[in-house]
C-alpha cells in the first residue's frame, strides 16, 4: 500500500524523519519496501499564467509565448506544443532548473527568438509518462507558486507490504493507528457531521439482505442532487500518490474514502437502480452481468450479488455493474457501505480472475463496525464537493451485531513464550496502545482484552502475546539458549554413510551437480526406455510450468547427460560428475508416489589431461568402474560382483550389473551410441546405484587382521587362454588352486596383438604367497603355483607363457 | 720362492698397487683394483697364500711385509673410496638439477556442488548446537505441507498458481491432495508425529514452488528447516540460537534484527535479516539498508502443536527456515541463483 506521509498527518503527529518512520515501521512488522520523495528535480519549476500565444514569424511548428509567474515582469517562452492557449496555466521551467528527466534549463536561441525557460509535459517532470503536450494544471492553482507546493508534491510516499493478517492497516487511519501505538501517540479520526435534508433515506430507498451470511451488515445513503465532475486538485493529487486514478468527484470520494478507512464503497446512480431497491443475494446460475470493465461475467451461486429489482446492479464487494454506473448525468447516489464475508469475496474474485482494490480489501476482513462512518464521510464529502443534499439517516441491515471479541491474556504465558518478565501494568500498557481494552482480573496473573472489531486477525492469547512482543520490541527481548542440557546432535549412521560416499566420490575426482527433480517426459524415449518398463511409471505434475518439467524423474541419467552437453557447448569436455537424488514412480494402491534416492554417476572427455608429464587418457569403463570399486571400498561391502547386464539406455557389450550377495544395487556401462546421439554428447560412461541398498550392505564394524609376521614369496605367472574367459574365471581358478597360502592376486597385463595367436589373450598376474606361521620355501611356493598352473590348463585351456 | 723375493714381490705389487689407485677415476674401478690385489684370488693374496711355504722366521717376516702392504692398500682404497663417492654425489647434484616452476602433478579430485557445501556447514552449526537431522519426502500429502502447519483453506500458496500438485481433487484443498512440498516444513510434523518432545531437529532439502525461473527464482530450491520443541522453550531462546548460528555462519561481528512478520505456523514470527557484512549495517548497493533478509522464523503455533499430539501447554517451541540458494548468493556475491541449476564445470568447480 502506497502512503503519502502528509496524509498520513492529518491524523497522527509524525515528528521523525520519513526514513526513522520506515524502520519503526519495519521494526514492528510493516515492511516498508520504498521510500519515495515526491517533488525532486523541481526545485525551479513554478505554476506560469500563459498570457498570450503566438506563431513564431520563422517556424511553423514553435509557438512564442508570454508567460506570466506572479511577478511584474513576464517571460517569453518558445514552445513546440500545440495543446496550449492563453489562459492556461502550466508548469514553466526557469532558468537553472535541472529537471528529474536531466535536462537543464538554460536560455536558448529558437530560430533567433530567445527563450528563457520551458513549458513542461508530465514526463519532462517525472511526474507520468504523458509527454503529448504541455501539463495543463487545474485552474485553482496560484500563478508564481513553486510547483511542488501547488501540487502538494512536496511528500514522501511509503510503500508499505501489509501482511495478509493486518487488514486493519490498509487504510491511511488504520496506518495512523498503528504510527501511534509505535510511536506513542493518539491518533484523531476526523469528525463527521452531516447536514441532511428532510427526505428520509429509508423513505426512497429499500435495502434487503436475503443471504446474511456472506453479508452480515449492509448501509446505505441516499444523496440527491449531486453535479458530477471534477473532484478538486488535492483529492486528485492525493488519490494518485496512493496509486489511484481520479475519474470524477463521486467516485474519487468512495475511493478517497476507502484509503482514508479501509471500507470499500460503491456508488450507485439511484435512478437506475429498479424499485430503488437493494437486495442482496447469491447469484443464480448462468446469471450474467456487465461489470464496470466492460466484461459480461457469467455468475454462479457460490457467488454474492448486490441486486435491485430485476437484475444484478454488482458483484458484491468486487466490482459495479455498468448498469448502474454513476455517469455525468447521474442527479441521485445510493451510496453503499457493506460489509460482507471475506471467503466469499475471496472465492468469487478468485474464480473470476477480477482483484480490486475494493475485493483485496474486503477477503481479508474489514470492520463490520465501520461501514456507518465510511458512508457519513463520503456523504459528507458529497455535500462539499458535488452539491449533494444528503437524505436523513442511513438505511442500515444489520441484523446480528458483531461485538468486539473478549480474550484472555495470562502474564506468566506472555513471559513463558517470550522469555520476558513483563508485569500487568506493562502490558495493559502496550494493550492500550493499539486501542485494545485490557481488564485487569487478576493484578499478578490474569487479564481479559477486549479487541475491536478492525482487528480481525486476534483471536487466541497467542495472537495477543504476538502484538504485545511487538510492541514491546523484538530486539528488546533478551537472548538466550534452550535450557535443555541433555540434548545430543549429530547425524544418524546411515546419513554419516551417505555422507562418506559423497566425500569418495569427490575423493575420485568426481564433482558434485544439482539437478531438478522433474524432467522431461520425453527424456526416457531418448534414453531408449521400452514401454513398461519402471522408468516410464511417471509422477506426473498436474501443473506444470512446462512440458520439460512435468514429470518427476524416474532416472538421473538423463539429467546428468544433459549436464554433460551444456558444458561440452562450452568447451568443457572433461566432465566427471556424480548427483544424488531422488527418483520417483508411481505405484498404484499407495497414498504417495514412492521415492528413492539414488548415486549417478557420469563420466566423458579426458580422466587425465594432456600434461607435460603424461599424455592425455580418455575415460573409459574401467575408470568408472574404479570409482564404483572406490565407493564399495568406501562401504567395505562384502561379496560384490557384477555380472553382464542389459538395458537399451547401455552398449551392450560395456555394460554390468553391480551385486552384492545376490542383491542388484543398480547399473553401469557406456551409453548406447543411439542414447549418445539423443543426447548428442561425445562417448560417455554413466552408472546409477540405489544409495540405500548400499548403505544396507555397509559394513560399520571393521576386523583386523594380523599383518605377516614372516616373508612371503612373490610369484608372475603369465598364460594365454581363450579371448572369451573373463578375469573373474581365470582369478576363481588361481584362488581355488592356490589354497591358503595364496594370499593376493593381481593382474598386471593384459595383452593381445604381436606375438598372441589370433582368438586368444596373454593375462599376466602376480601372485603373493605366505603361511602365518613360516617362513615359506621356494618349493611350497613353487608346488602351489604349480597346482594353479595343472588347474588353469585343464579347467580354462590356458597355455603358460615363457 | 725364497723370502726375499717375495718381499720384492711385494714391494712391487704395493708400488703398482698405489698407482693403480691412484688411477681408478670411478668406484667400479676402484672396486676392481681392490679385487685386483686384495681379493681371494688378488696379488697380495697370492702372496700370502705362499708364505706356508716359507721357513718360520721367514714367513713371519714376509707375512709381516704382506700385512703391512695390505693395510697400506686398504687405507689408499678407503680414501680413494671417500674421495671418489664425494665426487660422484657432488656430479649427481650438479646433474640432477630440475625446474622446479612446472606444475605438479595434480590429484584428481573433485568439488562438492556449493549448495551441498552450504548445507553441510549449516547443519555442522545445528549439530554442534545439538541437532538431529531428519528428513521426508520431496512429494507430500497436502496435510504435512499445509493443513497440519496452520495454513488456511484458502491461503494463496494452495492454490495451481503457486504450488506444483499431483493431485488435486478440487478447489477446496483436501487432506490427500498431493504436492511438491513447498518447504521443508512437513518433515517437521512427521518428526513430531512419530516422537514425543523434546525435539532438536533440523531438515534440510529440496522445496518446489512453482515459480518461472529469474535471476533470483527456480522452481527447485533448497530450504533448510529447524524445529526446537521442548519445555519452556522461549522466542529469547529462538533470538539466541539465531544469533549464534549468524555468528558462527557469517562471522562474529555479524547482528541480526528481527522483524514482526506473518506465517501461518507460526506465532509470533519475524523475518530474520543478519547485518550486511560489506558495509557492516551502514548501507551500501548491495544491501541497501544496512541489513539482509536471510531467513523465517517464530514460535511454533499452538495449533501445530495440538495437531501432531502434543500439550501446548506443557511444551513450546520455535521453528525457522531459510533459503539455501540466497544465502549462499548473499555469501559469495552470486549475482543470479539459476547458475545453480545449469552445473557449468567453471562453476561448480570454484568451490
Amino acid at each position: 500500500m502506497l502512503v503519502p506521509i502528509n496524509w498520513l498527518k492529518d491524523y497522527i503527529d509524525v515528528d521523525v524523519s520519513p526514513d526513522e518512520l520506515a524502520e519503526l515501521l519495519n521494526l514492528t512488522g510493516t515492511a516498508v519496501e520504498s521510500i519515495k520523495t515526491l517533488g525532486e528535480g523541481l526545485d525551479n519549476v513554478r505554476v506560469g499564467l500563459l498570457l498570450d500565444v503566438k506563431p513564431h514569424p520563422d517556424a511553423d511548428k514553435l509557438s512564442v509565448t508570454t508567460v506570466s509567474i506572479g511577478q511584474p515582469e513576464t517571460l517569453q517562452i518558445v514552445c513546440g506544443a500545440k495543446n496550449i492557449k492563453p489562459g492556461d496555466k502550466v508548469p514553466v521551467a526557469l532558468i537553472g532548473a535541472h529537471l528529474p528527466n536531466g535536462l537543464v534549463i538554460k536560455p536558448a536561441k529558437l530560430r533567433g527568438v530567445t527563450s528563457y525557460g520551458m513549458l513542461a509535459s508530465r514526463a519532462e517532470l517525472g511526474m507520468g509518462a504523458d509527454h503529448s503536450g504541455i501539463y495543463i494544471l487545474p485552474e485553482d492553482v496560484e500563478a508564481g507558486k513553486p510547483l511542488a507546493e501547488a501540487l502538494g508534491l512536496d511528500d514522501t510516499v511509503l510503500e508499505l507490504e501489509i501482511t495478509p493478517n493486518r487488514p486493519d492497516c490498509l487504510s491511511m487511519i488504520g496506518m495512523a493507528r498503528e504510527v501511534g501505538a509505535i510511536t506513542q501517540r493518539t491518533m484523531h479520526k476526523p469528525e463527521v457531521t452531516v447536514t441532511e435534508s428532510t427526505e428520509k433515506a429509508s423513505d426512497v430507498a429499500g435495502v434487503e439482505i436475503l443471504d446474511p451470511d456472506l453479508c452480515p451488515r449492509y448501509s446505505a445513503r441516499i444523496i440527491r442532487n449531486v453535479k458530477v465532475g471534477p473532484s478538486p486538485t488535492w483529492m486528485q493529487e492525493r488519490l494518485q500518490k496512493a496509486g489511484m486514478r481520479p475519474i470524477n468527484n463521486i467516485v474519487d470520494i468512495t475511493n478517497y474514502v476507502m484509503l482514508e478507512t479501509g471500507q470499500p464503497l460503491h456508488a450507485f446512480d439511484f435512478n437506475t437502480l429498479h424499485g430503488h431497491k437493494i437486495i442482496v443475494r447469491r447469484a443464480k446460475n448462468s446469471e450474467h452481468m456487465q461489470t464496470l470493465d466492460g466484461v459480461v461475467r457469467e455468475l454462479d451461486d457460490t457467488m454474492l450479488v448486490i441486486a435491485d429489482a430485476d437484475r444484478p446492479v454488482a458483484l458484491a464487494g468486487v466490482m459495479g455493474g455498468e448498469n448502474t454506473e454513476v455517469s455525468d448525468g447521474t442527479k441521485d447516489i445510493l451510496l453503499e457501505s457493506a460489509y460482507f464475508e471475506p471467503t466469499s469475496i475471496m472465492r468469487t474474485s478468485r474464480s473470476l480472475g477480477l482483484l480490486s482494490e475494493s475485493s483485496s480489501r474486503f477477503e481479508k476482513g474489514i470492520d463490520p463496525n465501520g461501514t456507518v462512518y465510511a458512508a457519513d464521510r463520503a456523504a459528507r464529502f458529497m455535500e462539499e464537493l458535488a452539491d449533494g443534499i444528503v437524505n436523513k439517516g442511513v438505511v442500515d441491515v444489520y441484523p446480528r451485531v458483531i461485538l468486539p471479541k473478549r480474550l484472555p491474556l495470562r502474564t506468566d504465558r506472555v513471559n513463558a513464550i517470550l522469555g520476558t518478565k513483563l508485569g500487568v501494568d506493562e502490558i495493559s500498557r502496550i494493550c492500550r496502545r493499539l486501542e485494545f481494552t485490557p481488564e485487569v482480573i487478576d493484578r499478578t496473573t490474569e487479564m481479559w482484552v477486549s479487541v475491536p472489531t478492525f482487528r480481525p486477525d486476534l483471536e487466541r492469547e497467542i495472537d495477543l502475546i504476538e502484538e504485545v512482543a511487538r510492541i514491546y520490541g523484538y530486539n528488546n527481548i533478551r537472548s538466550s539458549l534452550p535450557e535443555s542440557g541433555d540434548k545430543q546432535g549429530g547425524l544418524s549412521l546411515r546419513q554419516k554413510i551417505a555422507e562418506s560416499i559423497k566425500l569418495r566420490l569427490v575423493a575420485a575426482g568426481l564433482s558434485e551437480v544439482i539437478t531438478y527433480s522433474f524432467t522431461d517426459p520425453h527424456d526416457v524415449d531418448k534414453l531408449q526406455v521400452p514401454e513398461g518398463d519402471p522408468m516410464r511409471w511417471f509422477v506426473r505434475l498436474m501443473n506444470p510450468l512446462s512440458e520439460e518439467v512435468s514429470v518427476m524423474r524416474t532416472t538421473l541419467i538423463g539429467n546428468l547427460l544433459k549436464v554433460l552437453k551444456y558444458n561440452v557447448n562450452r568447451e568443457q569436455y572433461d566432465v566427471q560428475i556424480y548427483e544424488v537424488g531422488h527418483i520417483f514412480w508411481h505405484e498404484q494402491g499407495k497414498e504417495l508416489p514412492d521415492e528413492e534416492t539414488m548415486v549417478s554417476i557420469a563420466m566423458t572427455g579426458a580422466r587425465i589431461p594432456d600434461e607435460w608429464y603424461e599424455k592425455a587418457r580418455s575415460v573409459d569403463f574401467f575408470d568408472l568402474k574404479g570409482v564404483i570399486e572406490a565407493v564399495l571400498d568406501e562401504v567395505d561391502a562384502e561379496g560384490w560382483s557384477v555380472r553382464q547386464f542389459t538395458h537399451p539406455v547401455l552398449h551392450p557389450g560395456r555394460s554390468a550389473e553391480l551385486l552384492i550377495g545376490d542383491e542388484s544395487i543398480g547399473f553401469f556401462g557406456e551409453i548406447h551410441p543411439e542414447v549418445q546421439a539423443a543426447y548428442d554428447v561425445p562417448r560417455a560412461y554413466v552408472a546409477e546405484l540405489n544409495l540405500n541398498k548400499l548403505i544396507d550392505k555397509a559394513n560399520t564394524v571393521k576386523g583386523f587382521t594380523e599383518i605377516p609376521k614372516y616373508p612371503g614369496i612373490s610369484l608372475d605367472l603369465a598364460i594365454l587362454v581363450d579371448g572369451s574367459i573373463s578375469n573373474d574365471r581365470v582369478l576363481d581358478v588361481i584362488k581355488s588352486a592356490g589354497g591358503s597360502l595364496l594370499k593376493q592376486v593381481r593382474l598386471f597385463d593384459l595383452y593381445t596383438g604381436k606375438g598372441v595367436p589370433e582368438g586368444k589373450k596373454s593375462m599376466a598376474y602376480s601372485m603373493l604367497f605366505s603361511a602365518p606361521d613360516r617362513t615359506l620355501t621356494d618349493q611350497e611356493a613353487l608346488d602351489a603355483q604349480e597346482r594353479i598352473i595343472r588347474k588353469l590348463e585343464k579347467e580354462l585351456g590356458a597355455q603358460v607363457r615363457a | 720362492m725364497n723370502n726375499v723375493s717375495s718381499q720384492a714381490d711385494l714391494q712391487r705389487i704395493l708400488k703398482e698397487g698405489e698407482t693403480a689407485v691412484l688411477q681408478a677415476s670411478n668406484l667400479k674401478e676402484l672396486d676392481d683394483v681392490r679385487v685386483e690385489y686384495l681379493g681371494k684370488k688378488g696379488k697380495v693374496t697370492a702372496v700370502l697364500k705362499t708364505l706356508g711355504q716359507l721357513s718360520g722366521e721367514e714367513r713371519k717376516e714376509t707375512g709381516k711385509v704382506a700385512n703391512e702392504v695390505r693395510q697400506k692398500l686398504e687405507s689408499d682404497i678407503a680414501s680413494k673410496h671417500e674421495e671418489l663417492t664425494r665426487a660422484e654425489v657432488a656430479e649427481r647434484l650438479a646433474t640432477e638439477t630440475i625446474d622446479i616452476t612446472l606444475p605438479g602433478r595434480e590429484p584428481v579430485y573433485g568439488h562438492r556442488h556449493l549448495i551441498s557445501q552450504a548445507i553441510k556447514q549449516i547443519t555442522d552449526i545445528f549439530i554442534g548446537l545439538g541437532y538431529k537431522v531428519a528428513e521426508g519426502p520431496e512429494i507430500e500429502l497436502d496435510y504435512y505441507n499445509f493443513k497440519a502447519l496452520n495454513t488456511p483453506a484458502d491461503h494463496p500458496a494452495r492454490t495451481l498458481q503457486d504450488t506444483f500438485y499431483i493431485k488435486k481433487h478440487s478447489v477446496q484443498p483436501a487432506d490427500d491432495d498431493i504436492v511438491l512440498r513447498t518447504h521443508t516444513s512437513p518433515v517437521q510434523i512427521r518428526v513430531m508425529k512419530s516422537q514425543q518432545p523434546p525435539v532438536y531437529i533440523i531438515a534440510p532439502g529440496r522445496a518446489f514452488r512453482r515459480d518461472v525461473a529469474d535471476p533470483s527464482h527456480t522452481p527447485m530450491f533448497h530450504q533448510i528447516e529447524g524445529l526446537a520443541v521442548d519445555k519452556h522453550i522461549t522466542f529469547g531462546d529462538l533470538k539466541g540460537t539465531l544469533e549464534e548460528f549468524t555468528r558462527q555462519m557469517f562471522g562474529k561481528d555479524r547482528k541480526i534484527r528481527l522483524r514482526p512478520h506473518f506465517f501461518p505456523f507460526t506465532e509470533p514470527s519475524a523475518e530474520v535479516d543478519v547485518s550486511c557484512g560489506i558495509c557492516s549495517g551502514m548501507g551500501c548497493r548491495l544491501c541497501g539498508s544496512g541489513w539482509l533478509e536471510v531467513l523465517g522464523a517464530g514460535m511454533v503455533d499452538p495449533n501445530v502443536l495440538i495437531e501432531v499430539g502434543y500439550n501446548p501447554e506443557e511444551v513450546s517451541g520455535f521453528a525457522f527456515g531459510m533459503g539455501v540458494e540466497r544465502i549462499v548468493s548473499l555469501m559469495y556475491g552470486i549475482p543470479d541463483i539459476r547458475m545453480f541449476y545449469e552445473n557449468d564445470m567453471r562453476f561448480v568447480k570454484q568451490f
